[in-house]
Order: C-alpha cells, then sequence, then structure tokens
C-alpha cells in the first residue's frame, strides 16, 4: 500500500517546479506519491504518457502490454530504444522508466489482453490510461473503468489526427462513455500500418493524456470530461466538442447517477 | 440557401473545387438534413464520425432530421482509431 507521510529533501527537489504550482503545492505532489495508475498500451501514447507521469512522481505505475519492440516502432514509440529491439515492451519501458525516476514504483504486466486480468487491474488503481490501438481493448478498458467507476483517460492518433477525452465515471457526473462516442463501429476506419502516424501527434495527444491524468487525480482545473478534443495537425487546428451519453448505451445508457 | 461545409482531416480530400482550406460555401435545398449532405459530398458515413451542425454534436440518431438553415456550418469529423482485432 502506498503512504507517503513526508517528502524527502531530495523529493522535494525533484518536483519543485510542479510543487511551485498552486495547483499541485506539497499537499498535492503526496497524493501524487500515493495515486497508481494503470496505462494499457506501451507504443506511441503510452510512451510520453509513461514517461511524463512518472517523472511527475506517480507512486505505482503500472503497465500492461504483450508486444515487443519492433525496429519500426521507434518513430513514435520514445519510451522504447534501439537497443531494446525484440525484447518485450514492457520490460523495455520499465528499464526506461526506472531509469527517469527511480524511486517510484513501476509494475510490468507482460502479458496478452484478457478482460479478467484487466478488471482485476483496472479495480486497484485510481485512474488508467488508455494508450491501446484497436477497438477491442478499447471497449473492454471503457466497461471495465465503468464497471468499477474508475476515471478513463482515452486517447487516440492516426495520421496526423489525434482525439483526447477523459471519461471520469463518478456518480454524480452525467457524461458519456468511450462506447456512446464509438457507438457504430462495425469496420475498422484503418489501421497504423495502412495509413501512418507522425510520430510527435501521437506524442501531443500522449502528452495531454500525462496532463489530464494529474488532472483527475487532484481534481483541479476543468478535465476534458465530457469533451472531446479534436487534433486536425495538419492545419493544426484544435477542438473540443461537447460530447453527451447515449441513452441507448449497451455500457452506460440507462444508468444516472 | 447557403451553408458552410468543413471537412476535417483526410476528409479534406473530398471538398469541391472553391474550397478555402477545410471549409466551402455550397447550396443545399431547403429543409436539408446533415446525412443529405455528407452523401450530397460522397463522405462515406461510416467516415462522417463526428458531426458538428454550427459547433453542436449531431447524433448519429438525429442526422436525418431537416434542422439545416441558411447560413449554418456544417462540420464533420472522421474517426481516429486502430484495428478491429
Amino acid at each position: 500500500m502506498l503512504d507517503v507521510q513526508h517528502l524527502e529533501d531530495e523529493q522535494l527537489l525533484r518536483y519543485s517546479r510542479q510543487i511551485m504550482l498552486p495547483e499541485i503545492e506539497i499537499e498535492g505532489q503526496m497524493r501524487l506519491l500515493n495515486s497508481r495508475v494503470l496505462i494499457v498500451g506501451l507504443g506511441a501514447l503510452g510512451s510520453p504518457a509513461s514517461m511524463y507521469l512518472a517523472a511527475s512522481g506517480i507512486g505505482e505505475l503500472v503497465l500492461m502490454d504483450h508486444d515487443r519492440v519492433e525496429l519500426s516502432n521507434l518513430q513514435r514509440q520514445i519510451v522504447h530504444s534501439s537497443a531494446s529491439i525484440g525484447k518485450p515492451k514492457v520490460r523495455s519501458a520499465v528499464h526506461t522508466l526506472r531509469a527517469l525516476n527511480p524511486e517510484i514504483s513501476i509494475v510490468g504486466l507482460d502479458r496478452a489482453f484478457d478482460e479478467r486480468a484487466l478488471a482485476t487491474e483496472v479495480g486497484r488503481v485510481d485512474a488508467v490510461v488508455d494508450a491501446t490501438d484497436n477497438f477491442t481493448a478499447r471497449f473492454a478498458i471503457n466497461k471495465a473503468c465503468f464497471e468499477t467507476r474508475t476515471p478513463l483517460i482515452s486517447g487516440a492518433a492516426i495520421r496526423l489526427e489525434g482525439q483526447v477525452s477523459v471519461y471520469p465515471f463518478d456518480r454524480a457526473a452525467d457524461s458519456p462513455c468511450y462506447h456512446c462516442l464509438y457507438r457504430d463501429v462495425t469496420e475498422p476506419p484503418g489501421s497504423c500500418a495502412e495509413n501512418g502516424v507522425l510520430g510527435a501527434v501521437a506524442g501531443l495527444v500522449g502528452c495531454i493524456q500525462a496532463i489530464e491524468t494529474v488532472k483527475v487525480l487532484l481534481d483541479f482545473g476543468e478535465t476534458l470530461a465530457g469533451r472531446l478534443l479534436l487534433i486536425d495537425a495538419r492545419r493544426m487546428d484544435i477542438h473540443a466538442v461537447r460530447l453527451v451519453r447515449d441513452p441507448a448505451c449497451p455500457v452506460c445508457g440507462g444508468v444516472t447517477g | 440557401m447557403k451553408i458552410t461545409l468543413k471537412l476535417y482531416a483526410t476528409l479534406g480530400d473530398l471538398l469541391p473545387a472553391g474550397a478555402f482550406e477545410n471549409a466551402v460555401q455550397i447550396e443545399v435545398a431547403d429543409g436539408a438534413t446533415p446525412n443529405e449532405v455528407i452523401d450530397q459530398h460522397r463522405v462515406p458515413r461510416e467516415m462522417a464520425h463526428l458531426v458538428l451542425h454550427n459547433g453542436i454534436y449531431v447524433a448519429p440518431e438525429q442526422r436525418d432530421l431537416p434542422t439545416i438553415k441558411e447560413g449554418d456550418v456544417l462540420a464533420i469529423w472522421p474517426p481516429v482509431a486502430w484495428r478491429l482485432t
């Protein structure tokens, strides 16, 4: 169990630039150090998200992925390096993140996607970052987060486009879930391998996911709950649109409060 | 009546001649629906993921309603996600 009661001198120095922020201060830093976050997917989105969350002092990061690092990943998956090619992504990411911040706990789960394992892990963390690359995983993560009322920070990127949203799943909010947004998906709109992606576009989305995760954990500012951030990097056009809950949604429809 | 159609990201390739950046003024029939505009410009329905009418999200079941009026702006974004497995 995470139980940080005070900050050591070195921690005060390590986190000093964010402790200076009135939104964080020492109390907020202690909350981060006492928080657990699950990151599903250590690819283009999970790379920057995991690095910034590790650097910010999240007490425990749980990393879930079952792929191995390939040469074609390195253009965008910056938590991995050339030396990691052929290794499990989780092991590669743990190595990088431990070097970045050795004082936090990092748990690597190198396993194939499994709904039961996912539900167990989701139930024991304070927030989940969805950095996966397929709808099967996204729908399962959304459902597990809804059932356990665990905040979900969801991002996606392809080509020069990105989307980010937050699904808080707290009982007071009437916000939609991921399934409300992608309710009619019946065929793939395109894969990264077919369409390509500019690494920095995915990086931007992953960074926004890290920002939103810190805001959710510390409950400050206005998160993307109930809104979807749309990024068109070709024109650098960024919009936030308000989302509505689908009353017929098979996951959250009909559930109020 | 005239309205403004905005197509984002890869949908921008479907804009007709006369478009400036990602927007174009188009002529539509009185009482046009969002789906009629989508079909008229050959935007595949599955690629018209987010439809915004004057900046407000239009759910799929509302896209056959004759809600569009002179001077309105219809903006369309494609889905952003990877493969189904």
